[in-house]
């Protein structure tokens, strides 16, 4: 098979493919690697690429699939991770000097999961260092890129967890996200990204930003494939005493449920501030969902804007809790805006922390309400497409100047605090040949509704022509 | 509440977290962080009486019970 063929497939048709025997794990194995080494230089979605390790776990899946000995839906399927999932003997760097040479000993939780299915690891992605920043112009490992505009970033923290999905680098990645860092680069590079809630996944094996927002899920193509992933990922783990023992059902039994009757409530407070090609496709995704049998009205969560605040009084003190030792014995190897972040740790008190907390529980409260005759929530992914490189304000709607950190980080936080499932889908390519996007939020622990709509919408909309490398 | 200068952020720097911060880190931490302590006495508006902060005690009882089991 032709490789730009198998560089096309999502997770659900290069599965079925491989259980049939009609590819192999070493085809599409090698098929990724040619196209990391023909196209990566110019996105640096990777700080590390596993080549040979590749090869061997593909030629061990391959001898099994052969034998029929079919672990599951990740057999031999190769997979990228965010550089901050521990895997062993493997360096993980965090996107940092700091671990530049740091190898693990024991793999992750998450990717532990995928590789007792017979995942095929890639290799390690780019990411903001520590993934403290929504950029992913990392200084240490190379600048991010996204893949519809080199100029631009993809988003971050996960930025390079975006940008191999939509450059066809890897066909399905992990991410993580404490105030949007798996929504923020799928809704700017254009792609699928699923922050499931609080404690869904296991967050064993990767490095903090902040304990309690902390978030892991995946990227990826389609809705299907995030299902796909989540049922692998999803689910109790002894080695994170936080992590939720609610039963993990079949998260693809809800996608073909269609949306009739459903009500989506849109929220108030995030629907001002936003570019006219941002707003536009909104509300032609709106649209598309009345059109698939919904209701859409608006709803408010007035201590909405406050989630900001909380969001970052929270990492704020969590992120310096965790680097507080390295900060005095070697600030000078952070990056300046990262390092900047970690010292403003050092103002928040510990009253303002607890206050912090306590406010997590009022926002979720007020967000719950107005989903009381809704099923889920929704809103755009950003109020702006992916900004330049190196840019700090842009121009927005008028003469109004917009903060990309404020205007892109107001849309995420929110369901950091609450915890609740919250996914970006892309709905369009903008006049500047930038993808748009909106987030569908659930209650918590209801990923399949968040899904369900998803899924209706992915499958109603026309697909998004893809960028040119 | 007293405005935050670079000063300030120095001096608590070294006093409390004995840290030496560059003046332009210490301006810059300033004017961020004044800013969102400023805002977090209004998260008190927000009407929280009677809400506990999310620290259960079957987090606690659940991380001691998963350290012991590493040492068996």
């Amino acid at each position: 098979m032709a490789s730009n063929e198998i560089l096309s497939f999502d997770v659900a048709t290069l599965s079925e493919h491989l259980r049939g025997k009609k590819i192999s794990p070493v085809e599409v194995t090698k098929a990724y690697l040619d196209r990391i080494a023909r196209i990566d230089e110019k996105i640096h979605s990777y700080i590390t690429v596993t080549g040979d390790e590749a090869i061997a776990a593909a030629t061990k899946a391959e001898s099994e699939i052969a034998s029929g000995n079919w672990r599951g839906t990740f057999h031999g399927v190769s997979v990228g991770l965010k550089d901050l999932v521990y895997t062993k003997g493997v360096r993980t760097t965090a996107g940092s000097k700091i671990l530049s040479d740091f190898r693990p000993d024991y793999d992750a939780t998450s990717w532990a999961r995928l590789k007792a299915q017979g995942a095929v690891m890639l290799g390690k992605l780019n990411l903001h260092e520590f993934a403290y920043g929504i950029t992913s112009s990392n200084p240490h490992w190379g600048v991010c890129r996204n893949p519809y505009a080199l100029d631009r970033i993809p988003g971050g923290s996960s930025g390079g967890s975006a940008a191999a999905i939509v450059a066809e680098t890897a066909p399905i990645t992990i991410g993580t996200d404490t105030g949007g860092s798996i929504r923020i680069p799928a809704s700017l590079s254009g792609c699928v990204g699923f922050k499931p809630t609080w404690s869904r996944v296991s967050r064993y094996g990767v490095v903090p930003l902040a304990y309690t927002m902390d978030h892991v899920g995946p990227i990826t193509r389609t809705v299907r494939d995030a299902a796909l992933m989540l049922n692998v990922i999803a689910g109790h783990d002894p080695n994170d005493s936080t992590s939720s023992r609610e039963p993990v059902p079949d998260y693809t039994a809800t996608l073909n449920s269609g949306i009739k009757g459903v009500r989506v409530g849109v929220i108030r407070e995030l629907m001002n501030g936003l570019s006219d090609d941002v707003s536009k496709a909104f509300q032609s995704a709106m649209k598309q969902l009345t059109e698939l049998g919904a209701s859409v009205e608006e709803v408010s969560i007035p201590s909405l804007p406050m989630a900001g605040v909380i969001n970052t009084i929270v990492t704020f003190s969590e992120a310096l809790e965790y680097h507080e030792e390295w900060m005095r014995s070697r600030p000078g190897d952070y990056g300046e805006d990262v390092r900047r972040l970690l010292e403003s740790g050092m103002a928040v008190t510990a009253v303002a922390y607890v206050r912090a907390q306590r406010a997590r529980a009022r926002i979720l409260a007020d967000a719950l309400a107005a989903m009381t005759n809704h099923y889920v929530l929704a809103a755009p992914g950003s109020a702006v497409t992916a900004p330049r490189i190196g840019e700090t304000r842009i121009v927005g709607t008028g003469q109004q100047r917009i903060d990309p950190v404020n205007d892109i980080l107001r849309f995420t936080s929110p369901f950091d605090c609450t915890g609740q499932p919250a996914l970006a889908i892309p709905t369009g390519i903008g006049g500047d040949g930038l993808p748009l996007s909106m987030q569908i939020i659930g209650k918590p622990f209801d990923e399949p509704a968040v899904l369900r709509v998803a899924s209706a919408y992915e499958a109603a909309r026309a697909p998004l022509p893809p960028p040119s490398i | 509440m007293a405005p935050m200068n670079g000063d300030t952020v120095k001096r608590m720097a070294r006093d409390v977290f004995d840290y030496e911060i560059s003046d332009a880190d210490a301006d810059a931490m300033a004017n961020s962080t004044g800013a969102i302590l400023t805002l977090s006495r209004h998260l008190g508006n927000l009407g929280l009486t009677g809400i506990e902060p999310p620290f259960g005690y079957p987090n606690l009882n659940a991380e001691a019970a998963r350290l012991n089991g590493k040492k068996e």
